[in-house]
């Protein structure tokens, strides 16, 4: 490793791995990490799915043990780690999932199991607030230790899982993708927080796919690629950008910018008129031609989901009007908005675009049984269809009938699009396309999209993605506060614009 | 299905159980490994049988009804009260039948509107207005069908009693539904996540209320069995067959979370509680202790076959 290369110019790492290795059957998903992390150090570790990231922070926190390698930490070697002893050693891990107990407080939830106590033993909430009122001013968030943990929006949510660490007294915190769900305003608070942290001397891990932030925070960065150690780049020491890192970690050049060659644009296939979702809201006017992309740009609560789901008949509206191949529909419900011709593909995959519990085909024909049969299902049919979309898409699956929460986010996501392309809709509606998913797959869904732009769909693709509203739309509709408040088109369509109408 | 994950497969780990069962009970009492004694394990399940599958319908669509045991209950006691006040035989039978059908019909308007309440509570709700009824209507009588209405419990066709060939037809019914129809499907797809159900354009209401309506038939039809087998009733009949059938549709795979699950995996678990009773009977374990080995028995098998879908 060349990061010790020089130890006596700094001090003792407080956390260090030499050639870690871990296999699964069939898989070597670590081979030979080495890696270190000094005391208020943000060191990032990056990689597309599959890289072994997971692998990595599941053998730091004791969850996995490594075959071979060593972890040396407090001057002690150890060939592996147990979750007690990596608590010990003072590394925590923040994970996606949610581990607070809603209807407890903040400040509840950051002393849980080691609770400020009084006399008799008994819980003294003044103390507890107090104390926890002190982490929280210590960091310099905007937080009420009294609030509900359900009452919290995702960030402060964030804020307290980091809190509940730093009460543990951790000095490694281990935060793996603590932005993917959240919009790019509130993934600046995360960020601050990172540095926060730093500056009170406590060392971070930071995952994320987001190479943009990785940048902004760390002071080191460590790329890993099929579980090998391709580099460990020091900021303060080279120039690093973006492109390089993307290169190393897919061990090709990745264009930041999908390259789309722009297809025909028809006639209007879709239309919505004065469309009001509230007596009080804004009304919101719309169309998209065959073969156009529309790109819907603005801020979180700027009310782009609202729009599109209301668009597709799964929200209630006040009035409007919608007009499909120059002839009015009436769309009340998303059966109304199917057999009009219109898919969505929403933003959650996992709370609204899968039942993760049923297999891939289930999973991709459900929105249009009735191609299948009037009552009883062909069956045979059925696989027949779904093996085509699932070349088609090349969606990688053992067998039509895997459950689809065992395949990766990218996979899952084209199995939701499978399901459109089944149901033969002529409008898609994208709502984060891209969300949470790495960058070749990326790359597959935008060509995707390009080609049923080229047969003649019209797509609309809510994004807070600047590069992907940048180079995929052909038209941009900026939202704020529920209604659209700019409409560029070509050599218009740039961050610069699309910012300075959305705030 | 490969071989590999036939291990792991918890309708198959199911069996294994019951024969390991069977064979324990042949070999203490060689009775056990009688035709009779088979057919008899299932016409003592078929009560239970039928009731299990309305109960493992609506789990797989993501519901519950914990009232199915006190309406069948109530559909017995309205059949006998009529008998016994002189009315038709078809007339009473009827009655009962569709009483169920009415109840189950109220749970789903009830559940399907009102999302902010799971079903769980609204039908523990239910069970208590439903077993009430049984009460106000027998007066807390001993009630009978005066040895009417024998064939549905009592019969035999070619040898074979009648409400084991009910049994198979509804189990094979049921089966047909989830698995090869559209309806059923979306039923499934309901259980699995209700939301993407919707966003699929699937009427969700109006499936929870037609699938309540069918498994009110078939606890309709459990009572009608039921009165037919025991011939005379009191208002306390049906207690406690919600939880027998709960217990059933679980240890044969069903999850509470809904969309999983089969109905002969089900169909196993309520062979496994009729092996489990039929064989202490046999073996003259007393009616005390029966329970509370049945219910050791059901916890035991349901943490092992859950270790089985962990480990995949």
């Amino acid at each position: 490793m060349v990061d010790d290369a020089d130890p006596n110019n700094r001090e003792e790492p407080l956390l260090r791995t030499e050639g870690i290795v871990k296999t699964f059957p069939g898989v070597e998903a670590l081979s030979d990490v080495s890696f270190s992390l000094y005391p208020g150090e943000v060191h990032s570790v990056v990689g597309e799915n599959g890289a072994g990231k997971s692998t990595f922070i599941k053998i730091l926190s004791g969850a996995l043990q490594p075959d071979s390698g060593t972890i040396y930490s407090d001057a002690q070697e150890f060939s592996h780690l147990d979750p007690h002893k990596s608590q010990d050693l003072g590394i925590q891990v923040i994970y996606q999932e949610n581990i607070l107990v809603p209807s407890m407080s903040v400040a509840e939830n950051i002393f849980v199991g080691h609770e400020k106590t009084g006399s008799f033993g008994l819980i003294n909430y003044n103390r507890t607030i107090q104390e926890a009122k002190e982490l929280i001013d210590s960091l310099g968030i905007n937080l009420d230790p009294k609030t509900k943990v359900e009452q919290l929006g995702v960030v402060d949510k964030q804020f307290v899982k980091v809190l509940k660490a730093i009460a543990l007294e951790s000095r490694v915190i281990i935060m793996d993708e603590p932005v993917a769900a959240l919009p790019p305003e509130d993934t600046e608070k995360i960020l601050t927080l990172v540095r926060d942290l730093k500056r009170k001397g406590i060392s971070v891990i930071y995952i994320s796919h987001k190479l943009e932030d990785v940048l902004g925070i760390s002071d080191r960065i460590t790329v890993l690629k099929d579980g090998e150690l391709v580099n460990v780049h020091d900021l303060s020491e080279e120039e690093v950008g973006e492109d390089l890192i993307s290169r190393e970690m897919v061990g090709r050049p990745v264009e930041k910018f999908y390259k789309r060659e722009k297809s025909e644009i028809g006639d209007v296939l879709f239309r919505v008129e004065e469309l009001r979702r509230f007596k009080s809201s804004p009304t919101v006017d719309l169309e998209v031609r065959e073969g156009e992309i529309l790109g819907i740009a603005g801020l979180a609560n700027a009310g782009r989901t609202e729009l599109v789901r209301t668009i597709f008949g799964a929200e209630n509206y006040e009035k409007g009007k919608f007009e499909y191949k120059g002839k009015r529909v009436k769309i009340f419900s998303p059966k109304d908005a199917i057999s009009t011709g219109i898919g969505l593909i929403p933003e959650d995959r996992r709370v609204s675009g899968l039942a993760s519990g049923l297999s891939v085909s289930e999973n991709i024909t459900i929105a249009d049984l009735d191609k299948l049969g009037n009552f009883f299902l062909d069956l045979d049919q059925e696989k027949e269809f779904v093996q085509k979309h699932v070349d088609q898409l090349e969606i990688k699956t053992p067998h039509l009938e895997q459950e689809v929460r065992f395949l990766s986010g990218g996979n899952q996501q084209k199995v939701v699009l499978a399901r459109w392309l089944f149901a033969n809709v002529d409008l898609l509606i994208f709502d984060e396309p891209t969300r949470g998913i790495d960058v070749n797959t990326k790359a597959e869904i935008y060509k995707i999209m390009h080609g049923l732009a080229k047969e003649g769909k019209a797509i609309i693709m809510v994004s807070s993605e600047m590069p992907e509203l940048i180079s995929m739309s052909d038209r941009v509709l900026v939202m704020k506060e529920d209604s659209v408040v700019a409409e560029l088109t070509g050599e218009d369509i740039t961050e610069e614009e699309i910012v300075s109408h959305a705030v | 299905m490969r071989f590999k994950s036939l291990f792991k497969n918890q309708t198959f780990f199911l069996f294994v159980v019951i024969l390991l069962l069977s064979i324990a009970a042949g070999l203490i009492n060689p009775r056990f490994f009688t035709l009779q004694n088979f057919l008899s394990i299932l016409k003592q399940s078929s009560v239970l049988g039928i009731l299990s599958m309305s109960m493992a319908l609506l789990l797989i669509s993501g519901s519950i009804d914990l009232s199915i045991g006190a309406m069948m209950g109530l559909g017995a006691v309205i059949s006998c009260t009529m008998v016994m006040s002189g009315f038709n035989i078809v007339l009473a039978i009827l009655a009962g039948f569709f009483t169920p059908v009415v109840g189950s019909l109220v749970n789903g308007v009830i559940v399907s509107w009102n999302k902010s309440v799971p079903p769980l509570i609204i039908t523990l709700g239910m069970s208590f207005v439903y077993s009430g009824l049984s009460l106000v209507v027998s007066g807390g009588q001993f009630l009978s069908m005066r040895g009417k209405f024998y064939f549905l419990g009592g019969g035999e066709v070619g040898g074979i009693p009648v409400p084991v060939i009910v049994l198979v037809v509804i189990v094979t019914a049921v089966h047909v539904l989830l698995k090869y129809t559209k309806y059923g499907r979306r039923v499934v797809a309901m259980g699995g996540n209700e939301e993407l159900a919707f966003l699929s354009g699937i009427e969700t209401r109006r499936y929870e209320v037609f699938n309540f309506l069918i498994s009110g038939c078939l606890v309709g039809l459990a009572s009608m069995v039921l009165v037919s087998r025991l011939g005379s009733v009191v208002a306390g009949v049906g207690s406690g067959y919600e939880l027998r059938a709960l217990a059933a549709a679980i240890i044969g795979g069903v999850t509470f979370e809904g969309g999983r699950g089969t109905v002969f995996g089900t169909l196993l678990g309520v062979l496994l509680l009729g092996v489990i009773s039929n064989g202490m009977n046999i073996l003259n374990v007393s009616s005390y202790y029966q329970d509370v080995v049945s219910g050791l028995i059901i916890v035991v098998a349901v943490i092992v076959s859950s270790i089985g879908a962990w480990s995949r």
